[in-house]
């Protein structure tokens, strides 16, 4: 049996569902994200498995133990959230072993742990600070060592790099998932920023207006995603419409040019389908597989790294692709007449 | 005509504002000037502290006094355990309840101490709590009558102070530290309002010291309030010196609020480079 299951886990307030038949098991050590825009239901479901919340209908169970209405402080469970929630009276080692002093732990014991936790985190020498005296990076790496001070057998962590700049956020980012990993304990983080959740999982769950979208490794929910939400949410993607689709050839026009697609008849399409390309798999010039559109070129965004040039392909179908901002692109000016190619695994069908 | 120039504008603007500074300071100051010198000129033709004197060494005085001090204290902290849960509470689980709870603190300044008083006496002085007849049970009275006049006073400091932190999720990170209610409340909750407590705790205290109506129907001449009114009625240059003396206290207590509210300021401004 998994580590952490949630069985058929539905939350309503009044009239509202915030949660639908949520099912997922998470095994011991495992780092899992949900993933979703505000309302999905991401935070209730981690406030449920806090115990915060209690679920309408189903079970959490918890290194084999029925946890659903069991009281957050009993739990072992320890939460990061995304204000900090640190306590302003109270010292950074104060706040650390706090939970360690509310389990009666010997000062000398407490003291030790304490002096663990700031060296994983790095902050030894801001023991005796205040948390007003410290920055937000600062304060949430001490909020992530109190909710460890205390071993917990889950690490929830609710949007903990929201409220940080976006330098910090990666720094953070990349310290969270080297602490998870020493320690490997079993972490479920919530955020809404598809870049944490991909680049810090084992497992991403996707959700949208409390239902579950998808789950998978963040490669399969990048390169395979098996709904519209799911492949529109995550990461950028042209949602083209089509015409004269001929499944047995797998072709189709589109702004009425040929295209070719390989495209899975296991997966559902809509009664209105649309081929669904990512920007990055663009090419520009004849070379890359058997679909060549012809286009011109209508803006070019620098976006640093990568430079997203729009192409209106006719009947005012505009596509995104995303090139490299090498020194040897032969970028193409605004108004120029382009050949844009693009393989025939690399769109698919929504 | 020509519009004045905006620099002499902003001299005419100046002096409006210090015309009706000096006048708010006049009507605030000049009576308690005429209080001050008219206490002092207890003997005729010289300025004397002879009306203090007569005070301090009045045993009366420290006796009344050093009473409603009990008094205010234990009612500070009743009120304390009574208001900082019950804020905490509603702001937590209840935020609907709120503008009623507001409303509910309010009500001491609606309704007249000598209504409250009267339907406390007549409450409490037949079964099944008979709190009239004896010396403990009025003071237990007066106490639960100045909780509920202190009632705006301590609701809204706490209320505010509350407002001031993260109610919600510093609970929720105490309990998945595995703190209960009581641990959250007293080394959580209450070390948080410490500004916000001290605050409606001076201010309860300033109300109770000088109260005249509740004390004088449950208590009668025991507490400082009726014993001002006493020597205003009998003494006349003493009452005017227990006038100043009585503001003096006020201020003080005051200034208290200042001074914890300042420290408090201090270290934020501090911790912020």
């Amino acid at each position: 049996m998994s580590f952490l299951t949630l069985a058929n886990i539905s939350k309503t307030f009044g009239a509202t569902v915030a949660v639908a038949d949520f099912n997922l098991n998470i095994e011991k050590g495992e780092f899992v994200s949900f993933l979703g825009p505000s309302g999905c239901g991401k935070t209730t479901t981690l406030r449920m498995i806090a115990g915060f919340e209690m679920p309408s209908t189903g079970i959490i169970t918890l290194d084999d133990m029925d946890i659903t209405y069991q009281p957050p402080n009993q739990r072992n469970v320890g939460m990061v959230f995304q204000a900090y929630a640190l306590f302003p009276n109270m010292t950074v080692a104060q706040n650390i072993g706090f939970g360690l002093q509310v389990r009666k732990t010997p000062p000398a014991e407490i003291q030790k742990r304490v002096e663990e936790m700031l060296a994983l985190i790095h902050l030894e020498e801001f023991a005796s600070r205040y948390p007003y005296q410290m920055s937000g990076g600062q304060q949430q790496r001490v909020a992530l060592a109190r909710a460890l001070a205390i071993q917990p057998r889950v690490l929830l962590l609710d949007e903990p790099l929201s409220a940080l700049d976006a330098k910090i956020r990666v720094e953070l980012r990349l310290e969270i998932r080297r602490i998870q990993q020493t320690l490997g304990i079993t972490t479920v983080y919530v955020t809404h920023d598809q870049e944490e959740a991909l680049s810090l999982s084992d497992r991403v769950v996707v959700m949208s207006r409390g239902h579950m979208e998808q789950v998978g490794t963040p490669y399969e929910i990048y390169n395979y995603p098996t709904t519209e939400f799911v492949a529109s949410f995550v990461g950028q993607l042209n949602l083209l419409p089509i015409a004269n689709l001929d499944r047995t050839a797998r072709s189709c026009t589109l702004a009425g040019q040929p295209v070719h697609f390989e495209h899975s008849t296991d997966r559902p399409i809509s009664d209105t389908p649309r081929l669904a390309i990512r920007p990055e798999e663009f090419w520009l010039g004849d070379g890359q597989g058997r679909n060549l559109l012809r286009g011109r070129v209508e803006t070019l965004i620098f976006l640093g790294a990568i430079i997203r040039v729009r192409v209106d392909i006719g009947d005012g179908v505009l596509i995104s692709a995303d090139l490299f901002n090498a020194r040897s692109l032969n970028l193409p000016r605004v108004g120029d007449e382009v050949l844009v190619s693009f393989p025939v695994h690399a769109c698919w069908l929504i | 005509m020509k519009a004045p120039a905006p620099s002499a504008r902003r001299h005419v603007q100046t002096l409006w504002s210090w015309l009706w500074i000096v006048l708010g300071v006049l009507y605030f100051v000049v009576p308690l000037i005429a209080t001050f010198d008219f206490s002092l000129r207890a003997k005729k033709d010289v300025l004397t502290f002879l009306a203090y004197g007569r005070i301090f060494t009045d045993a009366a005085f420290w006796r009344t006094f050093s009473f409603s001090l009990q008094m205010a204290f234990f009612a500070i902290v009743v009120s304390i355990l009574l208001v900082v849960p019950t804020a905490y509470w509603i702001r937590l689980k209840l935020p609907r309840l709120r503008p009623m709870v507001e409303f509910v603190s309010m009500l001491p300044f609606v309704v007249p101490a000598i209504v409250l008083v009267f339907g406390l006496i007549r409450v409490f002085s037949g079964p099944p709590f008979r709190l009239t007849n004896t010396f403990a049970g009025t003071n237990v009275l007066l106490v639960a009558g100045y909780v509920v006049l202190a009632l705006p006073y301590t609701y809204r400091a706490v209320d505010t102070g509350l407002g001031a932190i993260d109610v919600r999720t510093l609970t929720e990170a105490a309990q998945s530290l595995g703190a209960g209610w009581g641990t959250i409340m007293f080394k959580i909750i209450f070390p948080n309002l410490r500004v916000a407590i001290l605050s409606g705790a001076f201010l309860t205290l300033a109300t109770v010291i000088g109260e005249y109506t509740l004390a004088t129907f449950i208590v009668g001449n025991k507490a400082f309030g009726p014993y001002m009114s006493l020597i205003g009625q009998n003494r006349t240059y003493e009452s005017s010196s227990l006038a100043i003396i009585s503001f003096l206290l006020t201020w003080a207590f005051m200034g208290l609020i200042q001074i914890f509210n300042r420290g408090r300021a201090e270290g934020h401004l501090a911790g912020a480079r």
